[in-house]
């Protein structure tokens, strides 16, 4: 393993902790940190998150504790306590919830000492310790849920039909709000009631009854997976794990999973399945002339976090007819992840295997990149057999080695600089249509 | 001794007696001779804000041919997905081609936390070093190296013979000072202790023919804004040597030959032009800053009598004026009486209060980031044309006395810093960036740019409005209710 991470494609755990808190609803952050863990974030997702910083409280709004040298000698307690109680006054929020951060963590400040007893006054108050050197913003995701599952979500009586989505990141995954949306989407289809924690159409309410849910949906092959055992443990509710479902066949699997785990009726959910892609070809057919007329197929490398890069890649093989040649995977998995996502890969239709990299420095993956490409260039001479056209997708950080490729580039996974996101999302059979229109758009936009 | 010959710059707490928490009126501050909050006081709730690690990474990106090597947890460093986008625009506006600023964490995790990192940062240096061959690694020190008592120094100071790349350790450990302008000392510092050394590639580099002047820029300047006084200077026929961002490693030691230097925000440079003057004798002024009408004039007469060029800087000011003001003209109207709250770094925002005060506008807050003595005068100049005494808050962000204020205040409009006006925008107050690289601050050129964008939110602020129909700010109505300075505890000298 490298000494040092290039442009690391997440921020740190206490990042993705305060990104989580600031996507619940009416919620607000207590940080306990030194003053700069904030502004780092918003920075982060101004450059990062398709332009989205904050929530209701979220950039530099969000309280902290603001601890300095003094706090670091003799203890940060005293001050966390005097920021909580005057937090309570001058914010308006229906939970709080107290995140440490590196240097509280190391000095061994014992917040649940000072959050209990709130607690016990009947404030809906919780805490995570997320110091950021335990881990990138996907584990501060988890650190959330964790606390959410653990100390403010009870068990409750299971009402049918009702199921919890976990597995996509608030602001880390850009397309989160669209992306959860998608899915809920799908989910509704089948008559579920479904609560994805994190968008415009949820609630706290909701989230505290999310013990009494029928099933627990992963949709990453490897984030939200730790929420969902804990959720089995604590409230009993069993789990189903999915990838990320972008187009019509990841969908129609997505069902199917979800329809089976629930027993429900097969051929009721093959018939959604069956009204789902009439309706996702039929708005795709005014499309076909152009598509191909203008030789719209290309050679691609996706580049991304797990989610991402399973996702799209299986939608560009299966539903959109494209040559993914190179998958890289960005986040730091370990191997028994890495071989889940390998074999992902091995159901692709058409028989197409792409090469697939683990690594998250941009450096790296545009060296092996382009080794690919060029170990692809075909005879010199007349007639050669070279990997063009091509396409890019990844993030902002690949735009250099799209331009070295001489291809078409698509800004989708963390980090976004070069696209404004607000509720666009690629879950769903129609988020396979917006994908579309976005990859095509970009090969087009000098036309 | 100086400063330089310390591992780490003092902060400026100690250095400068600079303070954070403050709120009353400018003319409670002219009444305590602008000491307005010496000794500093601390908040009783605070939101948090950003630390030096911030500014300092905006400075490091922008150097040619140099990695950011970020010795820290893996989230120190990501605010340079945000500085990227001034990183890439300052590349193509000088040199024409968009190119990202490389930056690295060794990722400190919770093994390094109990054993140390200094191991893992040696291999990493090593490792820089033969995959980007850089002339500069900047060795960042996060909070987490500064508490578990990892010597970025030591590391650097052992590697240095068996690198290539020059080594500079910079201090950012964000819990040691409040004072986040402390991140200019901490970058200056690295630069003054290894790239102006009279090394022998260094004294061969050719001194300038023409007078010259180091205009000082530490990132709070586009280029845009750069051309603007290189236009005003060029034509009092002096040359200009731009220092430190973007510039190329190999050229720093040019900042030596001078015969002058001058700040651009007194905010910034007091640290390197001090060490500048001790060490090479260049004579400095930190004074203005060219932000305004009145300001830039009295910023290039500075220059001008120090080369005794006072005749054709009369004549340069005049005509720039007469040229602004018919310019100007046809803005005036919507500006007059119009109310503006202003939020910035301390010597922008009172400059650029003067300068809205200059355009007609009613001055009605002044927020400043933190107050030091460099702009004790500002103060003075702001009271001077502003006709009404107003609230004054030195706070380092706190928008929930801003959310306070401006309820009171009711601004028509306001100007605040990077993500500094959400605030402002969700209570229905037109806004506008007190600062972006991208666009025109300085100069006469930069008034005139900044009265057109004010021109325009003003005849049409119908985005922030609709925004405040239907989105809540995160405070409770008892706080709307309250002294916005309510939790402002007062310094206690030492010894009472």
């Amino acid at each position: 393993m490298s000494s040092f991470i290039e442009r690391p494609r997440f921020t740190c755990a206490l990042g993705g902790a305060m990104a989580t808190v600031t996507a619940l609803p009416r919620t607000v952050a207590i940080l306990h940190a030194p003053s700069g863990c904030a502004g780092n974030n918003a920075w982060t997702q101004a450059g990062g998150c398709g332009l989205q910083v904050g929530g209701y409280c979220g950039g530099l709004s969000i309280p902290g504790s603001n601890i300095q040298e003094k706090e670091v000698v003799f203890g940060g307690i005293e001050r966390l306590g005097e920021q909580i109680n005057n937090t309570l006054k001058v914010m308006d929020g229906d939970l709080y919830v107290v995140l440490t951060s590196c240097v509280t963590d190391i000095i061994g400040d014992d917040v649940a000492s000072v959050v209990r007893p709130l607690k016990e006054q009947g404030i809906d108050i919780i805490h995570a310790e997320t110091g950021g050197f335990k881990g990138n913003s996907y584990l501060g995701y988890e650190l959330v849920l964790e606390s959410l599952l653990e100390t403010y979500i009870a068990k409750a009586e299971t009402v049918k039909g009702s199921v919890n989505v976990w597995g996509i990141a608030p602001y880390f995954d850009v397309f989160w709000r669209g992306n959860l949306a998608g899915v809920r989407t799908l989910l509704e289809k089948l008559g579920l009631t479904v609560n994805t924690f994190f968008t415009v159409d949820d609630s706290l309410e909701a989230i505290r009854q999310a013990g009494s849910a029928e099933l627990n949906i992963v949709v990453s092959d490897v984030i939200g997976q730790k929420a969902a055992k804990i959720s089995r443990e604590v409230h009993g509710i069993p789990y189903v794990i999915s990838t990320l479902p972008v187009g019509p066949s990841a969908s129609n699997d997505f069902l199917r999973t979800v329809g089976a785990a629930l027993s429900l009726d097969q051929a009721f959910v093959e018939e959604i399945i069956a009204q789902e892609n009439r309706r996702y070809y039929q708005l795709l057919e005014p499309i076909t002339d152009c598509f191909n007329d203008m030789d719209l197929q290309r050679y691609a490398a996706v580049i991304g976090d797990s989610n991402y890069a399973v996702a799209i890649t299986r939608f560009l093989v299966d539903d959109l007819g494209w040559l993914p040649e190179v998958v890289a995977i960005t986040d730091v998995l370990e191997e028994k992840e890495q071989s889940t996502i390998v074999a992902s890969f091995t159901s692709l239709t058409s028989g197409i295997a792409p090469k697939i990299i683990f690594n998250g420095d941009s450096t790296a993956i545009s060296r092996q990149v382009k080794e690919h490409w060029e170990s692809r260039q075909g005879k010199s001479g007349k007639y050669s057999n070279p990997l063009t056209p091509a396409f890019v997708v990844g993030s902002s950080l690949d735009r250099p080695l799209a331009f070295d490729l001489g291809a078409a580039h698509l800004s989708v996974s963390f980090p976004v600089a070069n696209r404004a996101v607000i509720d666009r999302g690629y879950t769903g059979y129609s988020g396979g249509l917006r994908l579309i229109e976005d990859l095509i758009s970009t090969i087009i936009i000098n036309r | 001794m100086s400063n330089f010959d310390q591992k780490e710059p003092p902060r400026r707490e100690h250095r400068l007696n600079a303070c954070i928490a403050c709120g009353g009126t400018l003319a409670d501050m002219a009444n305590r001779k602008m000491k307005c909050c010496v000794p500093d006081g601390e908040r009783s709730f605070t939101q948090n804000s950003i630390c030096l690690l911030l500014p300092a990474l905006g400075m490091m990106n922008s150097i040619p041919n140099s990695v950011v090597l970020m010795h820290g947890a893996v989230g120190c460093g990501s605010s340079a997905h945000g500085g990227n986008a001034g990183v890439r625009a300052g590349n193509v506006h000088r040199w024409g081609t968009a190119k990202d600023g490389v930056w690295l964490s060794t990722a400190l995790d919770e093994r390094d936390v109990i054993c140390g990192g200094e191991e893992k940062l040696e291999e990493a240096i090593r490792e820089v070093d033969r995959r980007y061959s850089p002339t500069i690694i900047f060795v960042v020190a996060g909070c987490v190296p500064g508490i578990i008592g990892d010597d970025i120094d030591g590391v650097a100071e052992r590697l240095q013979s068996v690198v290539a790349a020059k080594l500079l350790p910079v201090h950012c450990e964000g819990f040691k000072t409040k004072i986040w302008a402390t991140a200019y000392d901490a970058v200056y510092h690295a630069l003054g202790r290894v790239m102006l050394q009279d090394t022998a590639e260094n004294l061969a580099l050719e001194k300038p023919k023409k007078p010259t002047i180091n205009l000082m820029n530490v990132s709070s300047m586009g280029r845009i804004d750069e051309v603007e006084l290189e236009r005003l200077l060029t034509s009092l026929g002096l040359d200009v040597n731009i220092f430190p961002v973007f510039a190329k490693p190999e050229k720093m030691y040019s900042v030596t030959h001078a015969d002058l230097s001058i700040s651009t925000c007194p905010t910034h440079d007091d640290y390197l032009l001090t060490y500048l003057k001790e060490k090479y004798n260049i004579p400095y002024i930190i004074k203005h800053m060219p932000i305004g009408i009145g300001n830039t004039g009295e910023w290039l007469r500075n220059v001008a009598e120090f080369f005794g060029l006072q005749n054709q800087v009369e004549e340069l000011i005049a005509a720039e004026e007469a040229e602004l003001k018919k310019a100007l003209e046809e803005f005036k109207p919507l500006f007059s009486g119009k109310k503006v709250f202003v939020s910035a770094g301390e010597f922008r925002a009172l400059s650029t209060a003067i300068l809205l005060a200059e355009l007609g506008f009613e001055v009605v807050a002044v927020r400043s980031y933190h107050h030091d003595e460099f702009a004790d005068e500002e103060y003075e100049k702001l009271a001077k044309i502003t006709v009404k005494d107003f609230p004054l808050s030195i706070a380092n962000c706190q928008p929930f006395e801003e959310a306070n204020l401006i309820r009171r205040v009711k601004p028509d409009i306001f100007l605040g810093h990077m993500n500094g006006n959400s605030t402002a925008a969700k209570l229905g107050v037109a806004t506008n960036a007190i600062y972006n690289v991208g666009l025109q601050f300085v100069g006469y050129q930069g008034a005139y740019q900044l009265a057109r964008r004010l021109h325009r939110q003003l005849t049409n602020p119908n985005f922030n409005q609709n925004i405040s129909k239907w989105v809540n700010l995160p405070y409770s109505q008892e706080w709307y209710e309250q002294d916005p300075f309510t939790h402002i505890k007062n310094g206690e000298v030492e010894g009472q």
